[in-house]
């Protein structure tokens, strides 16, 4: 082994040993700006699609994906007795934000480990996906809500099926944390 | 062959219930590719289900999109460029799709571009082949580079995407070589426009 392939192979040791991921299918959270009453908006508009880069090029400017996003929001939101404007100035502005890393997760059995059956253990990579929505308001340019999901991606984004269905759980679970 | 690309991305709860019943088929298969040195290519689209894809006849070229498209050695490169859009040309016209005529405007317009990203591969092969034993065995981590050829085609009186196609591999060794970059783009081409649907 060369010591460039060392050195790599030490340093991703040491990520291995920061990235410690827990088992849950889907991770959601949300976070709600300081002495605010979310019911007091009705109306929302979609800002434009951001142009960063999720990190996944199959992604990146796929509308396929975009529009399923923007679907399943529109769907929650109108479950929610919101209302989608498209002139006049909304009470709130929507955005989202798709993110794809790839993570190492070293929680798993090492080879030796008496647990380890197989002598096929040890540290695993896969691919993890964020789905982030914010609302602002336009007003006060003010971020008032963030909600945001997470979870693997194997075999999704190659999958139009999976990937659809994929989009439609996390959004319903993201939008399940928003007050109404 | 250290950095096969055999991307296993599988996430920690799945592996565990894997494990129960290890797949001497897959072992096997794993196995013949080591020896031969072949890669697995990952190709796959998205697709506008309710489009009639016998609605389009002619294509041309388009511009590409907005996003940087990654790598320079491809982007710059004469030779990848010209390959890409042969192959495509070639595979478009075996689905009966025609290049349309300089005067006329085409059904659908294509681009192409290709990012390369340093992804992380567990290499579980040492002990799957008996090259450790259980206490030797690392589970090496190693970084290897992976090219993505995405193709997309747009519906020009819509200016919609109705199909994107890519391909993904381990580019190692590949990006500095004509004739394995040759047969690597000839390979993604054809595997992803057999995806497409074909035309009237």
């Amino acid at each position: 082994m060369s010591s460039t392939q060392l050195s790599v192979r030490l340093s991703l040791v040491m990520i291995a040993a920061l990235l410690l991921a827990s088992c849950a299918p889907i991770g959601v959270d949300s976070y709600v700006g300081r002495d605010l009453d979310l019911r007091r908006y009705h109306t929302y508009a979609w800002a434009p699609p951001d142009a960063f880069s999720t990190g996944d090029p199959r992604l990146d400017n796929n509308t396929f994906f975009i529009e399923r996003v923007q679907q399943a929001v529109d769907g929650q939101l109108r479950q929610k007795g919101f209302e989608k404007v498209s002139a006049g100035q909304p009470d709130v502005v929507v955005h989202y934000h798709a993110r794809v890393e790839q993570r190492l997760d070293s929680s798993v059995l090492r080879p030796g480990e008496p647990d380890c059956q197989t002598g096929d253990c040890g540290p695993v990579v896969y691919d993890a996906g964020t789905l982030l929505i914010d609302f602002v308001d336009p007003r006060s340019n003010q971020l008032i809500w963030r909600g945001w999901a997470e979870r693997g991606l194997q075999g999704v984004v190659d999958n139009q099926t999976l990937m659809d269905a994929a989009v439609d759980d996390a959004v319903r679970r993201i939008m399940e944390r928003f007050p109404s | 062959m250290q950095n096969a690309g055999i991307a296993f991305a599988i996430r920690p709860c799945e592996v565990r219930e894997m494990r129960v019943r290890p797949s001497i088929g897959a072992a096997v298969v794993v196995w013949v590719c080591v020896v031969a040195g072949c890669a697995p290519m990952r190709v796959s689209s998205h697709v506008d289900r309710e489009l009639d894809f016998t609605r389009y006849r002619t294509f041309d070229w388009g511009p590409a999109d907005a996003l940087p498209a990654g790598d320079a050695r491809l982007e710059r490169n004469a030779f990848f460029q010209d390959h890409v859009q042969g192959a495509i040309e070639r595979n478009m016209a075996a689905k009966g799709f025609e290049r349309a005529p300089a005067t006329a405007e085409p059904d659908v317009r294509i681009h192409f571009h290709a990012v390369v990203d340093r992804r992380l591969d567990v290499n579980r092969l040492d002990a799957q082949s008996g090259y450790c034993s259980r206490n030797d065995c690392q589970g090496g981590v190693s970084e290897y580079e992976e090219g993505t050829l995405v193709i997309d085609m747009i519906d020009v009186r819509t200016n919609r995407l109705v199909w994107r196609g890519w391909a993904q591999d381990s580019v190692e060794g590949v990006l500095d070589n004509e004739d394995r970059l040759a047969r690597k783009i000839e390979d993604a081409v054809r595997l992803m426009l057999m995806r497409l649907p074909a035309a009237r």
